[in-house]
């Protein structure tokens, strides 16, 4: 079977999946929901289409396991904030909609994921300008600065950025990585390499820092730095790096510790009981839900998620909190099988990243893996009080336009990677020909 | 590179199966903890969102039933506060007490029975079981009226069953505004939220002698007509007991000293049963236990002899003088109005205490029977002699002794008043059965702060409860 009938035919089974969610929460709810949002399930199965044709047509040697994971996972997703909100659920489908026009964009116009290797720097320059211009234009929400308003939509630029900053990673790695391997000078008695290759990624911890002190946001902060870590060290293979890495973060978290925003966050993880009723209340409310849902949980539509006057009973449930929403719903089982999802997304990553015909494409899919299944990570840990909990949304099940459509993007990529180590492996001679007119 | 690439995939791993542990731990092994944590709302929360079973009063009329506001249910009072204390409030903020706390499980419809085995299947909450109490809500709106604004309690029991037709308490408060009440409520120095039948204890005075009587009778040490002298003072052990008002009576017998409450004399008897006897007879009357009702475990207190909060071991040791004043219900001797009122019932019961109780039965929302009440015998407290003669001798307390305000035409009424002192005030006694040749109604009354005597201000209220409880066409 061909790669693009496995995807269809692992689509159709998440769409008949993710037709017995949708009944289940309409059995559940019929009273208070619309039946109009079947709609949004039509739409669903249209647009995740639409993906399918694209890779068809320019990626048909791609991946067959990402698209229906990340189908997968928005259905769940979709499902959730639609018993949640159903009115954010047609919101979330509009944003699925651009999100699917940008995965179509992005095929088309990069085609190729080499050729970004060109623009690294251009692009490195376009995420540094998001964030910046999230700090100049941004509006505090929750007491981060985290948006920017553009046209009556809320957009989260670091979401964007975060793949700028992996796009520029690997082509900078990639590029320096034999001089960021070797050692040359000395700095305080230890051996490091030359500053001027060492620079720019000495920028990038920097930018860290200023996004957790400047912008109060400690989840992107901790994404961004754990993924420039992890990069180097895949581009060099120099345990140093991490090591280094890892005692920087830890001097940048105790400093950041006087912050008082970040060391809220801390006193909160240490111990929410304390502060049952003030700002511990949220994470408690989680650990609640989640403790509610048991082994198998009531079902979706069927947890004790609203209050009466349709409030959450977690605030940010619908964004943050999504994953104590399913842990509540589908119980254990569904907790145990939403972590798996994202376990099996970045392990089809890394595996592209393995099969990748050049450095580049190893370290883009690498470092597109990683960022993924560390954002999924950071967020389910901060929720379930494995670590301290820091807001970013869960990829493809948070509602939230910014994310939705920057992973949307993410999978295109690593399909781009997927696809042309298939096509230098084993690609026919007009592939090879199509891929080569493309770098 | 392949090789670090592979490292960061199975440091990601790891990461993944740490987060896979955290939600066991969060969801089965601690799970069960987080669900009791006392900031964990959601049970309750839950709860409201099914419709609570009603509470009855005997006759069938409804005090406290769910009414829905959106999506969830909240406690409506038709007939107005009727027994708070006792029926209790139901609050998603302040949580639950009395009835409404103690068959919680029956009323929510979580206990066993009161779903079918569809509905669980189907996870459909069904409606609560409903309980129906042995409160007889015109006997209980007589009781509240009568103590009006003051601050006491009435009790009223069927002695041949032991069944709780009124239990009044004031102050008392609205349960249906207990979310916005209930900080004010603690507040208040008067604790209107306290079950003073069960709850509150006070010094028993001089209706606290039928237990002395009935222990010095029971051992033979005196008869109705036995002869003794009262010059106004007792002298014992260095200390002195004298009558109320410092009244001398000279020569009477032993049913005068009952009649006209002789605090001389009724220390002379228990100086001659002594310590043993009268905390013995105590037990046999239900006291240094707490009373079985069907109420939260630390709403019903035991009576007896305390220090400070303490309930006192039945052999802490007394000098002769604290025997002396306990026979006339004074020392460290304790009691409700529930234990006083279970005193005149078991005299009014041939001796028998019958095991009081609250809830008649417990119907599930398809009308199956989950629990109804089976009297059954407490305590026994003397011999049906004894207690005839008791009778004999508190009919003549009511016909022209202490409690003549009790007296009802048609009706013969069996009492005995009380007047304990604490601090610059009295605490008024009445404890009355009725009718004294077939006793249908046992009560109690107290009033708290008062200037005047059990006779006085006492006395008048039981006779109404009596009166209103004779009236009804059937008791419990």
């Amino acid at each position: 079977m061909s790669r693009r009938n496995a995807e269809a035919w692992l689509l159709a089974l998440v769409g008949v999946a993710a037709t017995i969610a949708y009944v289940s929460v309409y059995a559940a709810r019929f009273h208070e929901i619309s039946r109009d949002s079947i709609v949004t399930g039509l739409i669903f199965a249209v647009l995740f289409l639409v993906i399918h044709l694209t890779e068809r047509r320019y990626l048909p040697q791609a991946d067959p396991y990402l698209v229906p994971l990340a189908a997968l996972l928005s259905s769940i997703g979709l499902t959730e904030i639609y018993r949640i909100a159903p009115a954010l659920a047609l919101k979330q489908g509009e944003w699925l909609a651009i999100g699917v026009a940008l995965f179509v964009a992005t095929v088309l116009v990069v085609r190729d994921d080499r050729r970004l290797e060109t623009y690294r720097y251009l692009i490195g320059a376009v995420g540094l300008v998001l964030l910046a211009l999230t700090f100049v234009v941004g509006t505090n929400v929750n007491g981060a600065r985290l948006w920017i308003r553009v046209a009556g939509f809320s957009i989260q630029p670091s979401e964007f950025a975060k793949l700028a900053v992996v796009v520029f990673l690997a082509g900078y790695l990639n590029q320096n990585k034999e001089m960021l391997s070797v050692p040359t000078s000395r700095l305080l008695g230890l051996h490091v390499p030359p500053l001027k290759y060492f620079g720019p990624l000495l920028v990038m911890w920097v930018l860290s820092l200023l996004m957790l002190v400047v912008m109060k946001d400690f989840g992107m902060s901790l994404l961004f730095l754990t993924t420039f870590i992890a990069m180097t060290y895949m581009a060099t293979a120099r345990i140093a790096y991490v090591v280094t890495g890892a005692a920087l973060f830890v001097v940048g978290a105790g400093g950041a510790q006087m912050v008082s925003h970040v060391h809220e966050r801390f006193a909160i993880w240490l111990d929410p009981w304390k502060t049952a009723s003030g700002s511990g209340y949220q994470l408690l409310q989680s650990l609640f839900a989640m403790a509610d849902g048991g082994v198998i949980g009531a079902g979706f539509g069927r947890g004790y998620l609203l209050y009466a006057n349709h409030a959450p009973t977690v605030p940010d449930l619908q964004t943050d909190f999504i994953f104590s929403a399913v842990a509540n719903e589908l119980g254990l089982a569904g907790a145990i099988g939403l972590i798996v999802l994202y376990l099996l997304f970045a392990w089809r990553g890394f595996h592209i990243a393995l099969h990748a015909s050049d450095g580049f494409s190893k370290l883009l899919a690498a470092g597109l893996s990683t960022v993924f299944g560390l954002q999924s990570f950071i967020i389910i840990g901060g929720v379930t009080r494995l670590i301290p909990l820091t807001g970013i949304t869960l990829p493809f099940v948070s509602y939230g336009g910014s994310s939705l459509t920057a992973n949307l993007v993410l999978v295109a990529l690593l399909l781009m990677v997927s696809h042309r180590s298939m096509v230098v492996e084993a690609g026919s001679v007009t592939e090879r020909l199509r891929l080569a007119e493309l770098v | 590179m392949d090789r670090a690439i592979s490292r960061v995939f199975i440091v990601g791993v790891v990461l993944m199966v740490a987060l896979m542990v955290n939600v066991v731990w969060i969801q089965v092994i601690h799970a069960g903890s987080l669900r009791r944590a006392p900031q964990n709302h959601r049970v309750i929360a839950q709860q409201l969102r099914v419709k609570r079973g009603l509470i009855q009063g005997f006759d069938g009329s409804t005090i406290a039933s769910d009414a829905k506001r959106s999506g969830f249910y909240y406690r409506t009072y038709p007939q107005g506060p009727l027994a708070p204390q006792i029926v209790g409030y139901d609050s998603a903020r302040y949580g639950q007490s009395g009835i409404e706390a103690s068959l919680n499980g029956y009323l929510s419809g979580s206990a066993a029975g009161t779903q079918g085995l569809i509905d669980r299947l189907l996870g459909r909450h069904t409606p609560g079981a409903n309980v129906r109490l042995t409160i007889v809500p015109a006997v209980q709106k007589v009781a509240q009226s009568a103590l009006g604004s003051q601050i006491g309690a009435i009790v009223a029991l069927d002695p041949t069953t032991g069944a709780i037709i009124a239990a009044a308490s004031t102050p008392s408060y609205d349960p249906a505004r207990i979310d916005l009440s209930f900080p004010a409520l603690i507040k208040n120095p008067d604790a209107p939220l306290l079950s003073r039948v069960t709850q509150g204890l006070y010094p028993p005075g001089s209706s606290f002698k039928v237990v002395t009587a009935t222990a010095a009778l029971n051992l033979g040490k005196v008869t109705p007509t036995t002869p003794f002298n009262d010059t106004g003072v007792y002298d014992i052990y260095g200390g002195k007991v004298t009558n109320y008002h410092g009244e001398i009576f000279g020569a009477h017998d032993f049913t005068k000293a009952l009649t006209d409450s002789i605090n001389t004399t009724f220390a002379k008897v228990g100086t001659l049963i002594g310590q043993a006897a009268l905390i013995d007879q105590m037990r046999h009357y239900g006291f240094y236990q707490r009373p079985p009702l069907e109420l939260p475990l630390g709403m019903v207190y035991p009576s007896g002899r305390y220090a400070g909060a303490k309930l006192l071991s039945t052999s802490a040791s007394m000098n002769p003088l604290d025997v002396a004043w306990a026979a006339v219900g004074q020392e460290s001797v304790l009691a409700t109005p529930l234990q006083m009122a279970l005193v005149a019932a078991g005299v009014a019961d041939a001796g028998q205490v019958m095991k009081p109780y609250l809830v008649q039965r417990v119907t599930s929302s398809r009308g199956a029977v989950l629990s109804q009440a089976s009297p059954s015998l407490w305590t026994t407290a003397t011999s049906p002699a004894t207690a005839q003669t008791l009778n004999v001798m508190m009919q003549q307390v009511v016909n022209a002794g202490t409690g003549t305000a009790a007296a009802l035409t048609g009706i013969q009424v069996a009492g005995k008043t009380g007047t304990a002192q604490r601090g610059a005030s009295n605490v008024a006694w009445f404890i009355a059965f009725a009718p004294a040749n077939d006793p249908k109604v046992a009560v109690a009354v107290t009033i708290e702060n008062t200037l005047f005597t059990g006779g006085d201000v006492a006395a008048p209220l039981a006779a109404q409860v009596i009166k209103a409880a004779l009236a009804q066409p059937g008791l419990p």
